[in-house]
């Protein structure tokens, strides 16, 4: 299956060379070699059916109504060995803990501004940063509770920080189902690997949640807040809210009265402690944000704010994940853990600072410009792609609003092989083949008692041939991702 | 792990009391059953009226367009729709797949997972994927061919669907208040249903009347029995005897027939109190009343005294009464 699959001058995640694997694929290599084509496609196949049946589906809005589809899921899984996720849970931890003593410090001391590491201006002009937080006690002192990291590698096969999503990162419902899918349509090649378990992520979250329960509140009431029905996400909502066993609520059901938050029963209003949110600040109160949000609750960051009721993430994160501070995050391990970063960013250029935007204007052909206020692979210009105008359009926007934006070279992402068969992959000569696409990493991180690294994360893959762009609101697929067990200790 | 309630806020259960349930999801929880059991009566009405008319042979069209109307008039689904084909394609097409038909099979089944996909969290995996898996089916590309193949075949998978999935609601729910509100959706919607027929069908069978010979009658109440899932159990209560005065009484007043209007209250009593008890409440809830006092009404009631009075005036007065308690269920635990 292998013997015309292109390894290419990227770094490839599964072959050394043609026909020559890295150690740990090499059982899933010589597996699938025996494997015919037919049969191969006929499981992934009943891959497609199991996630449709189980309506593991997101929503897309291509026209008025939206549509349902399924995630496409690449058979073919990534496998990360023991000592490169021992390297990368060390990284991982380091970077949530140094973010968390950042938002602790900018909504109350602000020394790292103080003491001129980071421009306070870059920090006053985010859009993402919340007046309304500062001096607020949030419990345990945790901002990130739930932090969702994007990871790339290079050409050198070294792991980057892409970014790192402190807000409301989604995808792990994804990462459990598509193991669910694995284990029932390839069992054979996975009892082949000691994989680690990811199953206690739920459990990992509920006590996450637990952690920063009001004192008051001696067995919490946990729920999850969802914008509803048409968010894109909400599969995942309900998905983790029956995962847990807690409510999965809406903004109509939940009702602030004297400074706590209740939500409505068939047996009248009950008190609410927690609030895990899957809504965006701006839409959280009205009463404080955007009054013209209705998804959110009237009076809610009033009963967060004297402490009654405990919000996951906390409110204001954003300025930590912000585009433009991102450049600062080895900065702040330094300055608050006094340790050298273990994860390396991707060199990042601020168009807010003078040499830096000289520097991206007159290399817009080879940098990547990304702007600051939006995610999702929108608003992106990648100069080696773009026409004249389209990069003329990006040096006016940049003149206009410099810190709107950031510059990165492009980092050519490693790449997987992944089947192609015409209808999920499509291959470049429209054969069915294996092709190296690229693909991203993104664990998850939960902060509470103490940190946990999901041994895990969703692979991204960018399923159209040569495409740097793995979103799924752009076209992306996702694949199960194996770490495994240290053979030494087991 | 241990639940997650607040002791301060809630007593937890030495009586087996359930965790008090979001409004929202109450609402969506008796709509979604509702729906499913409302798609079931749609296909067992078509599939019952096609096997009829088969089985009497050939009909005046007066009288044919007559009985199509009256599938119309059970669910309560309007006008007639226009078009240029017979009157049977016309309906059975209209009320199977016709999307902006409210009381289509289609629309039913649509709601239905609508509704559970809201409460996705709320229900068991196998509830959600039987429902998804019946919807994916009547929406897919091939739902068209099957049906013309076999439209019998097509209404029987509906309908072993529905069934499907209440024995999945039974075994895979726990009994509390969030199935309490899917028996109270079923029952209410069942009763509904059933009066109906009872109403449309007597109503085109006496004025008939004379018209109709033995063999040709016996057939018509059969189909009303069948319409209402019947026929074998009155068989065993009644024999082979067809008597359209039976045929009421057994519909409306039989003891312990899960398909007899009297049986369905008994059952709506039985789940509101159900409700009321879950959530520590002592007082008979307001819907509750009513269901009892309905149900103290039908288990003393004779089927001479309904004739007497007339049949459509007494199933109004029941149809008034379920209402009456849908609507108090509503205000009580929906509309907080």
């Amino acid at each position: 299956m292998f013997e015309q699959y292109h390894v290419g001058n990227v770094f490839d995640e599964m072959f050394i060379e043609p026909g020559k694997p890295r150690r740990h694929y090499a059982p899933i290599v010589q597996r699938l070699s025996d494997m015919d084509i037919d049969a191969f496609e006929r499981r992934r196949r009943m891959a497609d059916v199991l996630f449709r049946n189980q309506g593991i589906t997101f929503t897309v809005y291509s026209d008025k109504r939206g549509v349902e589809k399924i995630f496409p899921f690449d058979l073919v899984p990534r496998i990360i060995p023991a000592d490169e996720w021992e390297l990368l849970e060390r990284g991982l931890t380091q970077r949530i803990t140094a973010l968390n003593l950042f938002c602790q410090d900018i909504y109350h001391e602000q020394r790292i501004l103080r003491e001129k590491i980071i421009d306070p201006y870059l920090i006053y002009a985010a859009k993402s940063f919340r007046r309304e937080m500062i001096g607020v006690h949030v419990p345990k002192n945790v901002y990130i509770h739930i932090c969702g990291t994007d990871l790339v590698r290079g050409i050198d096969g070294k792991y980057y920080v892409l970014e790192d999503n402190g807000r409301t990162p989604s995808g792990v419902s994804y990462v459990l189902e598509n193991r669910a899918v694995m284990k029932r349509v390839f069992p054979a090649v996975f009892n082949q690997y000691r994989v680690r378990a990811i199953e206690d992520y739920p459990y990992n979250l509920l006590h996450t949640m637990r952690y920063v329960a009001p004192v008051h509140a001696i067995d919490p009431t946990c729920v999850i807040l969802t914008p509803g029905i048409y968010n894109s996400a909400y599969f995942e909502h309900t998905f983790l809210a029956r995962q847990m066993g807690v409510d999965l609520v809406e903004g109509q059901d939940l009702v602030v009265e004297n400074g706590f938050v209740y939500m409505r029963t068939t047996a009248g209003l009950r008190r609410v402690d927690v609030i895990y949110r899957r809504l965006d600040d701006d839409f959280l109160d009205p009463l404080c944000f955007r009054e013209d949000s209705v998804l959110g609750v009237a009076g809610l960051m009033n009963a967060y704010r004297v402490g009654n009721v405990a919000l996951v993430n906390a409110v204001g994160t954003g300025v930590a994940d912000d585009k433009a501070i991102y450049p600062f995050v080895p900065d702040m391990i330094r300055f608050y853990l006094s340790q050298e970063p273990i994860l390396e960013n991707v060199p990042t250029y601020i168009c807010a600072r003078e040499e830096d935007r000289k520097y991206v204007l007159e290399n817009l052909d080879k940098l990547v410009v990304k702007s600051t206020n939006e995610s999702g692979g929108y608003g992106m210009l990648m100069g080696h792609q773009a026409t004249e105008s389209q990069r003329e359009e990006f040096r006016e926007k940049i003149l206009k609003e410099p810190r709107d934006f950031i510059a990165q070279p492009v980092v050519e992402l490693s790449q997987h092989p992944s089947f192609c068969d015409g209808t999920n992959v499509i291959s470049g000569d429209g054969s069915r083949c294996f092709e190296g696409r690229r693909v991203d990493l993104r664990p998850y991180i939960l902060y509470g008692e103490k940190v946990i690294v999901m041994p895990g994360g969703l692979t991204r893959v960018a399923l159209r041939r040569g495409s740097l762009v793995v979103n799924s609101s752009q076209g992306g697929g996702s694949k199960d991702t194996w770490v495994l067990e240290d053979e030494e200790q087991s | 792990m241990t639940l997650i309630v607040d002791p301060s806020q809630y007593r937890p259960s030495d009586t087996g009391e359930a965790r008090p349930m979001l409004s929202r999801d109450a609402d969506s929880m008796f709509w979604m059953g509702r729906y499913v059991e409302r798609a079931e009566h749609v296909a067992r009405l078509l599939r019952v009226h096609l096997m009829l008319l088969t089985d009497v042979g050939d009909l005046t069209p007066v009288l044919e367009h007559q009985m199509w109307l009256t599938i119309l008039s059970s669910m309560r689904a309007g006008k007639e729709p226009e078009g240029s084909d017979p009157v049977s394609v016309r309906i059975s097409r209209y009320m199977t797949f016709d999307p902006s038909n409210p009381s289509s099979i289609v629309s039913c089944i649509a709601r239905a997972r609508e509704n559970a996909r809201a409460i996705r969290e709320s229900i068991s995996s196998e509830m959600w994927e039987c429902l998804n898996g019946v919807y994916l089916w009547i929406t897919g590309e091939e739902a068209g061919a099957r049906f013309e193949e076999s439209p019998d075949q097509f209404y029987a998978h509906i309908m072993n669907s529905s069934m499907l999935f209440q024995g999945l609601t039974d075994q895979t729910l726990a009994h509390d208040q969030r199935w309490y509100f899917t028996q109270i959706a079923k029952y209410l919607e069942r009763i509904d249903v059933t009066a109906r027929v009872i109403e449309t069908r007597f109503d085109v069978l006496s004025k008939m009347g004379a018209q109709l010979d033995q063999p040709i009658r016996n057939i018509h109440l059969m189909g009303v029995l069948r319409s209402c899932c019947s026929l074998e159990s009155y068989r065993r209560q009644h024999l082979a005897d067809l008597e359209g005065q039976r045929i009421a009484e057994y519909l409306i007043l039989q003891k312990d027939y899960p398909r007899s209007i009297r049986f369905c209250v008994e059952q709506l009593h039985r789940a509101t109190a159900g409700v009321r008890i879950s959530n520590g409440q002592h007082v008979p809830s307001a819907p509750e009343r009513i269901f009892g006092r309905l149900e103290a009404q039908l288990e003393y009631a004779s089927i001479d005294e309904i004739l007497a009075e007339g049949l459509n005036e007494y199933l109004t007065r029941i149809e008034q009464a379920t209402s009456e308690g849908s609507a108090a269920l509503q205000k009580s635990y929906f509309l907080y």
